[in-house]
């Protein structure tokens, strides 16, 4: 039992630490000064410029469009990877796990203005397609290697006697290992998700004329200064998730309730 | 199971927000000229001008832009810019032939036209042209081989900005950026560019053709103890200046003259000793698709209408003459755009690459001391 | 081999065709001439090695980076542990709440730090109410210490969720094994729980590592006037001057040096199972 306080005590701590720049943000998307400044002087000002700005409104929604689609993509990419490489000798390993690490070395400017000429090459405009390409290179890295951690040592006798078994390829991947790496499918499509949603020199180099993602409208603004209409929108969005997972924890709520016994 | 239901409901978050997205693409999609990935989708009915410049820079103003659209029965799109480099990665980059209207600057200009980058304009087809004042058409970086490429539009320059609230006294001099009394309050600006042209002022070196770059890395070196930080971009400024970790520093004066007009008690003042002075120009890129527009859009943004509206919103200084005849002397002087402060400039002019590349590892050093 | 070796390939494709390939046409950039001047040459990579202002900028970067990996480690490892192993009941619930507040922008993120580090900022006035500060300035705010935070922040959470998969997998059953065989908690962290999760902690240490070396939003917003890191001067070199050639050589250079490192960690890592 005191494990476990002192246990929630730490937890509590470090979610402070992460915490608390977001409640920064939210407490400054209601203050009434634009650049931020104390004392704080409640304002929703910032909310209602938001809601007359469609612009950014739409840049916000296709961020989040292309961050789950690049999230869903890197995913199925991932864990097949994973489940490949593992019949592979360990040099052969250490060689796709190079490959990996090179969107984490590679600037992301670097890798952006490569596919912009490649595209040129190509005779190519700049379009979505290569956008979500460029997005599941840098993003492939944090959900491949979160996948590859929690499938690194899982023992091969369980897949080995569950076809000693009789079960197929197929059943094996369902009843077995998909269970297994679940929770590291489901980080690991955070992850990526979260790189990808916050991603502005990719979608800046390669996305189609006339569009824009919320990271672009954040950057371009930073010249002459972005307004809080920023934070309101960041806010919203970390407070609709926020609630999306209170949500899910309530339906959770047995198991939270046992916590306490 | 009860991982089951949290794992479903984790990957519902994830289709939720998908859904959302493309839902909200889709009906942006129904919009003329979105969806696709061409721009020129939806110009069957109406052409859509591109126009690269900076965000909130007066050209995508939804006011000027809507009234130059119904003008006009166009549509304009705006492309931002990250940097000038930059701009000129874009025209490289396939920007030929798809952007109708950019922004260059004159550190970039003559590279741009040298390259073939702009299409040559032909100055009296724009009306408002003969308003510009003359001393910014003589600038040399707008034209080559007796050709014009570019219009200027507005002009401004880089002085000294200062809090007049915490700061009592007049300042007047670019020594106080080197003055101990104000030591961890001052903000010099991050840019090579910036840095080496304020250190020559304050050393009397021509700041555009400077003779001793050693003297300035040291002036530089001497300058760095006594900053709070350095700032990049008008939007740290703003922040550190509003939340005083800044008091006094390098500062543009169009930046200065909005932050003013939100009730920021700052100052901005030309030092004695002279400024950096800039021009932003507009262009017309190599094969437009719509070169006709593209020059009715430059000729727009020098008319008195749009530069009167632009400089009475904190914009900075106008370059039609008649619109700066019709401001007032306080006006002027408060935003530092007087003919008497205007002499006193000197306009960064283009440097080639191996100086870009001297002054920007110079600027590295300090910077790493 | 067995059809199952196929599964990597759609990936590979991707990575080879759209990072390795394109990143061809860069190096090509980093041997030829910033002035334009057509052919061949080694001078953009002799520029880094013969000015002591890259090199130094290189070292300082390597141990920021150094350090922000290892406080990582320290504060993320036993994190991870809580949630594994001590917590457990509604752990996914905390680890989504750790990834949460990383849907938003960094650079906004920093700027928040600015206003919670600053002298008279939010912490100051925080601390200053329990009484835990008297006068004086805080001064976190434009030195290397605000860029450490601003940088495990953004960076701790993998070192969370790697650890995490690797603890949540080893059974209680081992741990109480070994407590039944007399082992002491430190005995059993140190045989038993460590090595298991090593793969985790590795993994993390890389994922925070490599992309530290590259970061310069942070160490630009928060770190005054000392703030200088290699990537702000291979941003620098892509958009301040048309520096492609010298940009390019410092990030292949940068590469070099990871996959070398990781080349070396792996081989010994080889031996030692080999041996072992």
């Amino acid at each position: 039992m005191a494990k476990k306080i002192i246990g929630w005590f730490y937890s509590i701590i470090i979610l402070i630490f992460f915490y608390a720049p977001v409640a920064v943000l939210m407490a400054m998307s209601f203050n009434k000064s634009r650049y931020g400044a104390l004392p704080f002087e409640f304002s929703t000002e910032w909310y209602r410029v938001l809601f007359s700005n469609q612009k950014l409104i739409q840049a916000a929604l296709d961020s989040l469009a292309i961050a789950a689609v690049t999230a869903v993509l890197c995913v199925v990419l991932g864990t097949a990877m994973m489940l490949g490489q593992r019949e592979f000798n360990s040099r052969v390993k250490a060689f796709f796990n190079s490959l990996v690490v090179f969107p984490l070395v590679i600037p992301w400017i670097i890798l952006g203005l490569s596919l912009l000429l490649l595209l040129r090459a190509l005779g190519l405009d700049r379009n979505y397609a290569m956008l979500l390409i460029g997005h599941v290179v840098v993003s492939f890295p944090y959900a491949v290697m979160v996948i590859g951690a929690r499938l690194e040592d899982m023992n091969s006798e369980i897949q080995e006697a569950s076809y000693n078994l009789g079960a197929n390829e197929w059943t094996t991947f369902k009843r077995i290992t998909l269970p297994m790496l679940s929770p590291a499918m489901l980080a690991g499509g955070f992850l990526a998700f979260m790189i990808s949603f916050d991603n502005f020199v990719l979608s800046y180099f390669l996305i189609p004329t006339g569009k824009t993602t919320l990271p672009i409208e954040i950057y371009s603004s930073i010249k002459f200064g972005f307004t809080p209409e920023i934070n309101a929108i960041s806010s919203i969005i970390l407070a609709a998730t926020l609630l999306m997972i209170t949500v899910i924890a309530v339906l959770m709520r047995s198991s939270l309730m046992r916590m306490f016994k | 199971m009860k991982r089951k239901i949290l794992n479903c409901a984790a990957v519902g978050l994830l289709l939720v927000s998908l859904l959302f997205g493309t839902a909200a693409c889709g009906s942006s999609g129904q919009q003329p000229s979105a969806g696709g990935n061409g721009s020129t989708q939806g110009s069957a009915d109406k052409p859509t001008l591109v126009v690269v410049n900076w965000k909130d820079y007066g050209s995508d103003n939804p006011e000027a832009v809507q009234k130059f659209e119904s003008e006009n029965n166009c549509k304009i799109v705006h492309e931002y810019m990250a940097s000038e480099e930059e701009l000129l990665t874009k025209l490289r980059t396939g920007g030929v032939g798809k952007l109708d209207v950019v922004l260059p600057n004159p550190q970039i200009l003559p590279t741009a036209i040298k390259e073939g980058l702009l299409e040559e304009l032909d100055t009296s087809k724009l009306s408002n042209y003969p308003n510009v004042y003359d001393k910014f058409k003589k600038l040399p970086e707008s034209s080559m081989g007796g050709k014009t490429y570019a219009v200027p539009w507005v002009w401004g320059s880089t002085g000294i900005a200062y809090n007049t609230k915490l700061i009592k006294e007049d300042i007047n001099s670019v020594n106080v950026l080197w003055d101990q009394k104000y030591k961890g309050f001052i903000g010099f600006r991050d840019d090579f560019n910036d840095a080496v042209m304020t250190a020559a002022i304050a050393l009397g070196q021509d700041p555009n053709n400077p003779s001793d770059l050693n003297a300035i890395k040291n002036k530089l070196k001497e300058q760095k103890p006594l900053n709070k930080t350095y700032w990049k971009t008008g939007d740290e400024w703003s922040k550190f200046f509003a939340n005083e970790q800044i008091t006094v520093g390098l500062m543009w004066s169009g930046q200065s003259a909005s932050m003013k007009k939100a009730g920021q008690p700052i100052k901005y003042v030309v030092p004695k000793e002279g400024a950096i002075g800039w021009v932003d120009y507009w262009a017309v890129v190599k094969n437009a698709p719509h070169k006709d527009l593209a020059v009715k859009f430059v000729d727009y943004m020098i008319s008195e209408g749009f530069q009167k509206d632009w400089v009475s919103k904190g914009g900075p200084a106008p370059v039609n003459k008649v619109v700066a005849d019709s401001l007032s002397e306080d006006f002027k002087k408060d935003a530092g755009i007087t003919e008497d402060i205007l002499n006193r400039l000197y306009f960064i002019s283009y440097h080639d690459e191996e100086v870009k590349k001297a002054w920007n590892e110079l600027w590295q050093e300090v910077k790493a001391e | 081999m067995k059809k199952k070796a196929l599964l990597v390939s759609p990936a590979m494709f991707i990575l080879i065709a759209f990072a390795v390939v394109p990143l061809f046409i860069m190096l090509y950039f980093s041997f030829i001439s910033d002035g334009g001047v057509p052919g061949f040459t080694l001078e953009n990579y002799a520029r880094f090695f013969s000015k002591p202002l890259y090199l130094a900028l290189t070292w300082k970067t390597i141990k920021m980076s150094a350090l922000v990996t290892l406080i990582s480690i320290l504060v993320g490892y036993p994190m991870a542990y809580i949630i594994a192993k001590i917590i457990k009941s509604g752990r996914e619930i905390l680890l989504l709440l750790i990834i949460i507040p990383f849907w938003s922008s960094q650079l906004v993120r920093a700027y928040s730090w600015m206003n919670l580090l600053r002298d008279g900022g939010i912490l100051q006035d925080f601390l200053a109410k329990l009484h835990l500060f008297k006068g004086g300035e805080l001064g976190i705010l434009f030195t290397q210490t605000a860029v450490i935070i601003g940088l495990v922040h953004i960076f701790c959470p993998y070192m969370i969720i790697t650890s995490y998969m690797t603890l949540e997998k080893i059974d209680d059953s081992v741990l109480e094994a070994s407590k039944s065989l007399g082992a002491n908690p430190i005995t059993t962290f140190l045989r038993v729980i460590l090595p298991m999760s090593k793969a985790g902690i590795v993994t993390g240490a890389i994922l925070i590592f490599v992309p530290c070396l590259g970061s310069f939003v942070e160490p630009r917003i928060l770190g005054g006037v000392n703030g200088s890191v290699i990537g702000t001067v291979i941003q620098d070199q892509f958009f301040e001057i048309y520096g492609w050639n010298f940009g390019a050589a410092i990030a292949f250079i940068l590469l070099a040096m990871v996959l070398v490192s990781m080349g070396v960690m792996s081989a010994v890592n080889r031996r030692g199972e080999e041996n072992g």
